[in-house]
């Protein structure tokens, strides 16, 4: 296993993109500490922020308020990267496989255009979760993101697969452009959710405002959630289940026209 | 999709304004553009045109509009979804388009008079791009027009705020390739509004010096962004004290750019326009102290790398 710890807080963002497995594992200690790090416009060592131990491993625990620290986990494909305290922005974009866990907050574009992987995170995260990059057409394209704590704004933005989960409420325009894929809302969102969606399904447990392009279809209980429920069980995420209520589904957005669809969780009435 | 308010006063034939007040805030822009001209292609000048506005309270603007469409605050992006979803001869449930203060037959007559037009221009003002949905807002003007094209000649085009907004965004357009939000600390341009736009990086506090130039971000940016401009050394150039200059380090008074300074100047569609200056100012020019500023800074030893031979980042 191999521990950084951030040395001093940071008064201007540092770009970290070698903080990932596929950098670090096959590399000795004294290798790791002079991997270069961008601080602003100056490029120093990675032992210049980080109290490094241990040598390269598939197992990586980086500890401290990184919330300035940008790009960890940049575009990795495999091993374990435990972030002890916040993280920066773009935390996991371009991820293809392996696990991120975060035990504090995160800030904007986490998970940005990932492809697979898993992404859990015990804090709050910041908006544009699992979206693309400005000018791109597509967000996330695989793999899942989990939120404890509350998510921004454009969460899922473009997104085309993958899964976002998010316990606590989240802001405006959820599912921005959506092209595919689900995000499930727990504790459901601002306003303007899934405004110019074309697929891919947006699931509320709460009631949501929703925009006046989208038409309500059916009241029903989706045979597939059955799977996706077990699926999230596993990782804390419960659904009600069917015998409670049942899903109110909205189709939507007829403005591209876009055949989303976004269920809104209903109980039964209290008998 | 734009064009130049040349075209406007030749050709447009229907002008929505949303968001703006034009009557007060561009007082010459009917006269001289977009309402009472003679066209080439429209003899009878203000009688040939329809102009809409779209606001949520009836300024002065309202009075030299043919029709006045009140959208209820904070309703706009929904109100340009549901034109987006009638120009595709989508349904829209009536209670539904009532949310926008407006009946889905006003919706459905704009949608007709639209894809009627000859010509039609979609001016939207701050009232659009700097309340709720912000960036998103103007997208939606911006994909409704470009829409528009399946059926018609349909542009849009920003009014802009004061100073010279246009020319800021065609010359770091030209040079670096994005109009706003650029990074250049890797050397190379990175474009990201939201992680590099100015106010974002101010109220999370990401820099460590600013220059501003003809700019009163003490006046206008939140209160965060302002503590972190007084926290940090800041440099103003500007004609005047500005309250920016208040709580900045260094001041430069420089010579007003038109009055004083030669320049040139955008107008709100891009087009420039050479600035002759009437009088002699005792101050240098922007460009002028910057150029000092560039000689100073190369007499300074450069930064050096920390790692040389190190691996190099891909």
């Amino acid at each position: 296993m191999l521990t950084l710890t951030l040395k001093t807080a940071l008064t201007v963002p540092l770009e970290a993109e070698v903080l990932s497995p596929d950098v670090l594992a096959p590399l000795a200690h004294d290798a790791i500490r002079a991997l270069p790090v961008m601080l602003g416009k100056r490029q120093h060592r990675l032992d210049e922020h980080f109290d490094i131990t241990g040598d390269g491993s598939e197992e990586i625990e980086v500890r401290g308020d990184l919330t300035k620290v940008k790009w960890i986990g940049r575009a990795m494909t495999r091993g374990r990267l435990r972030v002890v305290g916040n993280a920066g922005m773009h935390l996991g974009a371009y991820m293809k496989g392996g696990a991120i866990e975060v035990t504090g907050n995160v800030t904007d574009w986490l998970g940005g255009e990932m492809s697979g992987g898993t992404i859990h995170v015990r804090g709050n995260a910041g908006g544009q979760l699992g979206s693309a990059y400005r000018g791109g057409m597509s967000g996330m394209s695989g793999g899942q993101i989990l939120v404890e704590g509350t998510a921004g704004i454009e969460i899922g933005m473009r997104m085309k697969r993958g899964l976002i989960a998010i316990r606590g409420p989240v802001r405006d325009f959820a599912g921005l452009q959506m092209k595919g894929g689900t995000i499930v809302l727990m504790s459901g969102a601002e306003q303007r959710t899934g405004a110019w969606m074309v697929r891919g399904t947006i699931i509320s447990l709460k009631p949501l405002k929703l925009m006046p392009t989208f038409a309500s279809a059916c009241s029903y209980n989706p045979s597939f959630l059955g799977v996706y429920a077990k699926h999230l069980a596993a990782h804390g995420f419960a659904l009600p289940p069917a015998s409670e209520g049942g899903y109110r589904r909205h189709v939507g957005d007829a403005s591209v026209p876009g055949k989303g669809e976004i269920l809104v969780w209903h109980p039964h009435a209290a008998t | 999709m734009s064009c130049t308010l040349g075209e406007v006063k030749n050709r447009a034939d229907f002008i929505i304004y949303w968001g703006g007040n034009p009557a007060e805030c561009h007082p010459r822009h009917f006269t001289r553009y977009t309402l009472t001209q003679k066209g080439k292609f429209l003899p009878r000048g203000r009688k040939d045109r329809t102009m809409v506005l779209v606001d949520i309270r009836e300024t002065m603007s309202a009075k030299a509009a043919d029709i006045f469409l009140q959208v209820r605050p904070g309703k706009d992006f929904e109100m340009l979804t549901i034109l987006r979803a009638l120009v595709k001869n989508q349904k829209v449930r009536a209670e539904a388009a009532a949310e926008t203060g407006l009946t889905l037959e006003q919706l459905q007559d704009l949608v007709n008079r639209m894809k009627a037009a000859k010509f039609g221009v979609l001016f939207f003002g701050m009232g659009l791009s700097m309340t709720r949905g912000k960036h998103m807002n103007s997208a939606a003007a911006l994909t409704l027009a470009a829409e528009l094209n399946a059926f018609t000649k349909f542009v849009a085009m920003p009014m802009r705020g004061h100073g010279n907004v246009t020319g800021a965004d065609v010359v770091m357009r030209y040079t670096l390739s994005y109009p706003f939000g650029i990074n250049m600390s890797r050397g190379y341009p990175r474009f990201n509004p939201g992680e590099y736009s100015t106010v974002d990086l101010l109220v999370r506090g990401d820099t460590d010096a600013t220059i501003v130039i003809g700019a009163d971000p003490g006046a206008t940016m939140p209160k965060p962004a302002i503590e972190h401009l007084k926290r940090t050394p800041t440099i103003v150039l500007d004609p005047k004290v500005t309250h920016t200059s208040k709580l900045s380090r260094v001041h430069f008074t420089t010579a007003a750019t038109g009055i004083s300074a030669p320049g040139t100047a955008y107008r709100m569609d891009e087009v420039p326009l050479p600035l002759r200056p009437a009088l002699k100012s005792p101050y240098l020019t922007d460009e002028e102290v910057l150029k000092r500023i560039i000689t100073a800074l190369q007499k300074k030893p450069a930064w050096q790398p920390a790692v040389k031979g190190g691996e190099q980042i891909a």
